[in-house]
C-alpha cells in the first residue's frame, strides 16, 4: 500500500480533534482532516495540521542510554532497564519506597497511565505518583471535586455552540484551544453574548461582546462581586438555590462585601462593567463557563474553580445543555492521566486510596497489598528531594526542568536524587540530566486512547513503527513490572489493559475497544450498554447536593515591590505546545513564531526605554532570563506576559513556587519581576 | 480640519518612469509631498503582494509606472503588470478597499511633465477620498 | 466500484470509504477489497490526490471526482504538476442540496459514472449580500470576519490548486505579524494566488475554523477573471491569462509560479 491514511487523535490540546495521519512507505508524512470527527468538524488548527511534522526529526531518541561520568552513554534495554529495578529496589530497602517518586505522563496513553500507576503502587509499593495535571488543573479536580461531586468537565465541546452566553476567564481560547474557540464564534454568529476576563487582550477578547480586563490573581473578587449583583438584583436561580445546593446563606454574606464599588478598587474593572457582565450572564437561558490556566494556576486556585462553581450553581447553570463550568484541559491525555489514577490520592475512577473498601478493592484486583496513606504530589516531591526525603525519581514523559515552576529549585532538586530515570522521545532539559533515558514510541506509533477534556475517549491508531530500538511507554512499563516482580504486568494488548482499567473503574466500566471503533463514548460509561453520558449532574450531584464555598479575595503569593514593579504572567501561544519539545522541531511552527519573548505596554515600554525587538532582562527572585521585548498594547501596563515554550529563555527560571494549600498547583501565573535594557 | 496629505508610494521602473522621475526633478516640476519612490529595473517586479502589504499596512495610494506597452526593456515585462495590477484593485475593491488607491500608468523617460501630471492627479484623487480605512483598524 | 479496475483500466482507486465509525481518504489497490464505500461526504479528492500522487512511482490512480475536483485537475494538468495519462477520472454527480450549499453553477462532470446531475445553481445569496454592500460596509464586514482568522492554514492545505511547496503567506516579508490574526495582506495574497486557479469547490469555507466566508470572495474574484480576461478556471485547454501576454503568447514563465 503507497499510501494509506491512519484515523487518530491529535498530540497537543485537550480538544482531542481526530484526522487522518498520511503515512507512504511506512513514514507519516502529512495530515488530513476528518470530515465526519464530531469535535473537529474537518478542521483544525495549524498544531494539528503539522502534528506530523516533529515525528520522523533526527533528534528522536532510539537507544536506551546510561550515564558513564557526565556522559550519557548507549546501552541495551536489559543494561538500561535492568540499572532502572536495581537502583529503585536499593533505595527502596534503604529508604523505604516512599523515598521514590514516579512520575506519569499526560502525553500518554490512558492504557499507559493506569499501568504507570499500577507499577508505582502494585510493584514499586508508594502512592507516589503524580504528573503534570498537578501543574495545570489539580485546582480543577480538587475544587469541583469539592463543589460537585466530580472534577470534569461539566458539558461537551458542541454544546458551546448552542449557549447563549459564554464566559471565557483565564483561557486564551483561540490560541490554547482553537477549536473550542470556534464553536465559539460560532455561538456568537448565531447570537449568543461572549464575556471574556483576562488581563491580557487576546484574539477572542477582541471579538467578544464584552471583555474585561482585571488585575492578575483578583479573580475571586470579580466573581463574587457578580454574585453581589446577581443576588441582590433577585436574578439568581431561587427553584435551583433550595432545591439542589447547600450553604447559600454563607456565600450570601460573603457576597454583600463585593460591592461594584468595591470590586473595581480591588480588581481595576469599571463597576458598570461588572453590572453588565453579571446581567448578560444571569439573565441567559443557558450560560457556560469556560475556563483554563488563568484560573487554576494561582496559589487560592482551587478557591478559584470553587468561585466559578459558585456562580453557575447560583444562577442554575449546572447540569443542563449547554451550561455549566467548563475546564479547558491542557494535555492530550491529562483528562485520562487523571481518570486511570495517575493522582497519589486517588486510585483509577476517583475512588480514594485512603479509602478502604476502594484499597481492598484494588488489593484483590492486582493481588499485592497496598499503602494505606496518600502519597506526594509532583510539586511537594521536587521540595521533598531537596531535604532529602525523596531519593529517585522514574519519569515517563514528563519535563519538569521546563514545566515545573523555579526552574533552579528544580534542578538543585534532581542534583540531589540518588537516581533518576527518564522516558521519553526527545533529548528534554530533564532527560539530559538522568542517569538512564529510555527511548519512547509517540503517539503515532502505538495503539492506545486519550480521553479529551469533555470525557471523550478518542482512539489513538498505530500509523508506523517507532525509530531505531524506540519502543511504546505500555511495554516498557510491563516489562519494569515484571523484573519488580508483580505479577499483575502480563500485557499482549494495549486493549487488555483498557479491558481491565474498565473493570476496576466504574466510569469506564461500559469502554471497549469494540465500542469506541463505532462512537463517541464519554465517561460515566459504567456498562457496556450504557450510553455514555453528555451532561453531568442532571438531576442531582454526586453527593446530593452542590456545595457553594464561602471564598474570599486574597492577594497573590508574591506581590510586586520597588525591586520588582511588574506582575509577571506566563501561558501559551498558539504557534508552540509547552515545553516545546515536539513543536520546536516542527519547521512550520518554528518558523511562525521562531523566537521567545516579552510582551510588555507601550507606556511601559517608553518610561524604560525600550523599542519593539529589543534585548531585555527579566528578573525576579530566583532568577533572570534575556529575551527580546514585544511591545503591545494587548498587556495591561504593569504586567509583562512571557510564553513557556522556550527553552533558551525558559519562563520558569522565574516563576515561583507557592503552592495552593490543597491542590498544590504552582502559582505561574502571577509573581514580581523586574524589566530592563540587556 | 486638518489638512490629510496622503502617504503615497510609487513604483518606478528603471528605464522609463523612473527617468521620467528624474527629468521632472532637473526641470524643477512641482511635485506633491509624500511621494516616496521606489525604483524597480521593471514593472512587472511590482508583484501585487506589495501592493497589498502596502496597504495593509496603512499606505494611502500606491502608484504603478512603467514603460508603455511595446516599449518594455525586457519586451513584455509590462504586459504581466498590466494585468495583475487592475486585477489587484479588483480584489481590493472586493473587501472595500476603493479600487482608486492603486493606479496604473505608463511613463516614458522623456515624459517628465507627464510624470508629474500623473503623481499630482493621484495624489489629489487620494487626498479626495480620504485616509485609507486599514490605518484605523487594530486587529 | 469494479468500473474502476475493469473498465478504466487503473492500478489504484483514490476514494472515501468507511472506517472506524467515520468516512476516510482511502487508496485502493486493484485485487484489494474494498470495504463499505462511500460518496456522500465530499472530501477534495483533487487535493488528496496531490498529496498521493508522488508516492505511487508507477501505475495508473483513478479517482473518484465530483466537477470541481475534475477542473481543479485540469488546472494542475496544465501545469505539469498531474499527468493525465495516469489518471482515470470516475465523475460524482453532486446531490441538488450540495450544489445548493456550493451555489455551484457548473456541478456536472463531463462524464457521469455515480449519480444525476442536478440543476446549476442560479443565485448565490451571500454573494449578492456583499455585494450589494457599500464600499466602508463590505470593509467592516470583511474587517469583522478576518479579525477571527488564527492562521490554521487550512484554507491553503485543503486547496486543490495550492501546490506551493514554499508557501508566500510563510514569508514574514508578505506577512510580519507576530501572533494572530494575520494582516490583511495574508488573505489578499491568497486571494490574488488563486485568481487564475479557483475552482469554487468550497473547501477553504468548509476547512475554516472562523466560519469566514471564504467561497464567496473567491466567487467575486472569479467574476472579475472573466470580466477582465474571459476567463474561467478549470478550462482544460486555456492558459492563464496571468501566464500569457496582451498578444495571447505564453510568458517565459515558470508554470508553478504563481
Amino acid at each position: 500500500m503507497p499510501v494509506s491514511y491512519v484515523l487518530t487523535t491529535c498530540p497537543y490540546c485537550g480538544t482531542g480533534c481526530n484526522f487522518f495521519l498520511q503515512v507512504a512507505d511506512g513514514r507519516v508524512v502529512g495530515v488530513v482532516p476528518c470530515k465526519t470527527d464530531e469535535t473537529s468538524k474537518g478542521r483544525l488548527c495549524i498544531k494539528g495540521y503539522n502534528a506530523h511534522a516533529f515525528v520522523n526529526h533526527p533528534d528522536r531518541l532510539t537507544h536506551p542510554m546510561m550515564r558513564k561520568g557526565d556522559q550519557l552513554t548507549e546501552a541495551t534495554w536489559d543494561e538500561a532497564m535492568g540499572k532502572i529495578v536495581s537502583e529503585l529496589k536499593r533505595i527502596a530497602s534503604v529508604h523505604g519506597t516512599d523515598s521514590i517518586m514516579v512520575l506519569a505522563s499526560a502525553k500518554c496513553t490512558n492504557e499507559e497511565n493506569y499501568l504507570f500507576q499500577k507499577l508505582a503502587r502494585a510493584a514499586i509499593g508508594t502512592n507516589n505518583i503524580d504528573h503534570c495535571a498537578r501543574l495545570c488543573h489539580a485546582s480543577t479536580v480538587a475544587g469541583l471535586l469539592q463543589s460537585f461531586g466530580s472534577g470534569a468537565m461539566t458539558n461537551t465541546i458542541p454544546e458551546f455552540e448552542d449557549a447563549d452566553c459564554v464566559l471565557v476567564t483565564g483561557s486564551n481560547t483561540l490560541e490554547a484551544h482553537p477549536l473550542i474557540g470556534a464553536r465559539i464564534l460560532k455561538a456568537m454568529e448565531k447570537g449568543a453574548k461572549v464575556v471574556v476576563v483576562d488581563p491580557r487582550d487576546t484574539p477572542l477578547s477582541r471579538v467578544a461582546t464584552m471583555s474585561l480586563r482585571q488585575e492578575s490573581g483578583t479573580d475571586i473578587a470579580w466573581i463574587n462581586g457578580m454574585i453581589n449583583v446577581i443576588i441582590s438584583e433577585g436574578l439568581h436561580d431561587k427553584e435551583f438555590v433550595d432545591t439542589r445546593t447547600t450553604g447559600f446563606e454563607e456565600l450570601r454574606e460573603i457576597a454583600k462585601k463585593y460591592t461594584p464599588e468595591k470590586v473595581e478598587e480591588i480588581t481595576g474593572i469599571p463597576k458598570d462593567d461588572i453590572v453588565k457582565a453579571a446581567r448578560i450572564y444571569a439573565s441567559a437561558e443557558k450560560a457556560m463557563i469556560a475556563y483554563a490556566m488563568g484560573i487554576t494556576q494561582h496559589s487560592n486556585g482551587t478557591s478559584l474553580v470553587r468561585a466559578l462553581a459558585n456562580l453557575a450553581m447560583v444562577t442554575g447553570n449546572v447540569g443542563k445543555e449547554s451550561t455549566g463550568v467548563n475546564p479547558l484541559r491542557g494535555q492530550c491525555n491529562v483528562q485520562g492521566a487523571c481518570d486511570a489514577g495517575a493522582l497519589p490520592n486517588l486510585y483509577p475512577g476517583y475512588q480514594n486510596v485512603e479509602d478502604g473498601e476502594a484499597k481492598a478493592k484494588f488489593e484483590k484486583a492486582w493481588g499485592e497489598a497496598l499503602q494505606p496513606k496518600k502519597g506526594m504530589t509532583l510539586t511537594c516531591a521536587f521540595n521533598q528531594a531537596l531535604t532529602g526525603d525523596i531519593k529517585a525519581m522514574l519519569i515517563f514523559g514528563e519535563n519538569p526542568m521546563m514545566s515545573d515552576p523555579d526552574t533552579g529549585h528544580v534542578e538543585a532538586a534532581i542534583s540531589k536524587l540518588e537516581f533518576m530515570a527518564v522516558v521519553d522521545i526527545f533529548p528534554t532539559e530533564t532527560a539530559k540530566l538522568a542517569d538512564v533515558v529510555l527511548p519512547a514510541a509517540c503517539y503515532a506509533e502505538k495503539d492506545g486512547t486519550f480521553t479529551a477534556t469533555d470525557r471523550a475517549i478518542r482512539a489513538v491508531r498505530k500509523a508506523a513503527d517507532p525509530p531505531g530500538d524506540a519502543r511504546p511507554d505500555w511495554q516498557i512499563a510491563c516489562d519494569l513490572g515484571r523484573m519488580f516482580g508483580s505479577r499483575g504486568f502480563e500485557f499482549e494488548s494495549p486493549e487488555q489493559i483498557m479491558a481491565e482499567m474498565a473493570a476496576v473503574a466504574p466510569i469506564y466500566g461500559g469502554v471497549d475497544y469494540e465500542r469506541i471503533e463505532r462512537e463517541m463514548v464519554r465517561w460515566p460509561c459504567p456498562t457496556k450498554d450504557h450510553p455514555g453520558t453528555k451532561v453531568l449532574h442532571i438531576g442531582s450531584f454526586k453527593m446530593g447536593r452542590g456545595v457553594f464555598a464561602p471564598v474570599e479575595h486574597t492577594p497573590p503569593a508574591e506581590e510586586t515591590s520597588e525591586d520588582f514593579p511588574f506582575i509577571l504572567t506566563t501561558g501559551r501561544n498558539l504557534f508552540h505546545f509547552h515545553t516545546g519539545t515536539m513543536t520546536r522541531r516542527s519547521a512550520k511552527l518554528q518558523r511562525e513564531a521562531p523566537d521567545p519573548y516579552v510582551e510588555i505596554n507601550p507606556d511601559d515600554a517608553r518610561s524604560l526605554g525600550i523599542s519593539d525587538d529589543a534585548s531585555v532582562r527579566v528578573s525576579t527572585r530566583r532568577g533572570e532570563i534575556t529575551l527580546s521585548a514585544r511591545v503591545t498594547p494587548w498587556i495591561r501596563p504593569g504586567t509583562i506576559f512571557i510564553p513557556f515554550h522556550y527553552v533558551e529563555a525558559a519562563a520558569n527560571r522565574l516563576t515561583n513556587n507557592a503552592l495552593d494549600p490543597i491542590a498544590q498547583i504552582p502559582e505561574f501565573k502571577v509573581c514580581a519581576a523586574s524589566v530592563e535594557k540587556a | 480640519m486638518s489638512e490629510f496629505n496622503p502617504n503615497i508610494l510609487a513604483f518606478c521602473c528603471n528605464w522609463c518612469s523612473y527617468a521620467g522621475a528624474d527629468l521632472a526633478g532637473v526641470n524643477r516640476l512641482q511635485m506633491p509631498p509624500n511621494v516616496n519612490v521606489v525604483r524597480v529595473m521593471c514593472s512587472a517586479s511590482v508583484k501585487p503582494e506589495y501592493v497589498f502589504k502596502a496597504l495593509s499596512q496603512g499606505i494611502d495610494g500606491v502608484l504603478v509606472l512603467g514603460c508603455h506597452i511595446g516599449d518594455c526593456h525586457y519586451l513584455t515585462g509590462n504586459h504581466r503588470t498590466a494585468k495583475r495590477i487592475p486585477l489587484a484593485a479588483r480584489i481590493l475593491e472586493k473587501v472595500g478597499i476603493d479600487p482608486k488607491r492603486v493606479r496604473l500608468d505608463w511613463v516614458s523617460a522623456a515624459e517628465g511633465e507627464k510624470f508629474q501630471h500623473v503623481v499630482t492627479e493621484f495624489v489629489e484623487d487620494i487626498r479626495k477620498l480620504g485616509p485609507n480605512p486599514m490605518r484605523e483598524v487594530r486587529f | 466500484m469494479r468500473l474502476a479496475f475493469d473498465e478504466k483500466g487503473a492500478d489504484y482507486l483514490l476514494a472515501t470509504r468507511e472506517e472506524h465509525g467515520n468516512v476516510a481518504p482511502v487508496l485502493l489497490r486493484k485485487g484489494e477489497d474494498p470495504g463499505a464505500i462511500r460518496v456522500d461526504v465530499p472530501y477534495q479528492m483533487a487535493m488528496i490526490l496531490t498529496k498521493v500522487n508522488k508516492h505511487v512511482k508507477d501505475g495508473k490512480i483513478a479517482v473518484v471526482a465530483r466537477k470541481c475536483d475534475e477542473r481543479a485537475i485540469a488546472e494542475l494538468v496544465k501545469r505539469d504538476l498531474l499527468d493525465p495519462n495516469r489518471l482515470a477520472l470516475i465523475g460524482l454527480a453532486c446531490t441538488a442540496e450540495q450544489v445548493r450549499e456550493c451555489r455551484c453553477t457548473d456541478p456536472c462532470p463531463s462524464t457521469v459514472d455515480i449519480g444525476e446531475c442536478a440543476e446549476p445553481s442560479t443565485e448565490d445569496a451571500p454573494v449578492a449580500g456583499v455585494l450589494g454592500m457599500s464600499l466602508d460596509d463590505r470593509f467592516d464586514f470583511w474587517i469583522d470576519q478576518f479579525r477571527k482568522c488564527n492562521k490554521c492554514f487550512g484554507c491553503t492545505l485543503n486547496c486543490p490548486v495550492c501546490f506551493c511547496d514554499e508557501c508566500l503567506l510563510e514569508d514574514k516579508t508578505f506577512t510580519p505579524e507576530k501572533g494572530i490574526p494575520p494582516g490583511l495582506a495574508f488573505h489578499l495574497i491568497r486571494t490574488i494566488h488563486m485568481a487564475d486557479k479557483c475552482v469554487e469547490c468550497g473547501e477553504c469555507e468548509r476547512s475554516c475554523p472562523a466560519d469566514i466566508p471564504l467561497l464567496s470572495l473567491r466567487k467575486m474574484v472569479n467574476r472579475d477573471m472573466k470580466e477582465l480576461f474571459g476567463y474561467v478556471s478549470g478550462d482544460p485547454e486555456r492558459r492563464s491569462p496571468l501566464l500569457t501576454t496582451l498578444d495571447g503568447d505564453p510568458m517565459e514563465d515558470d508554470m508553478h509560479a504563481c
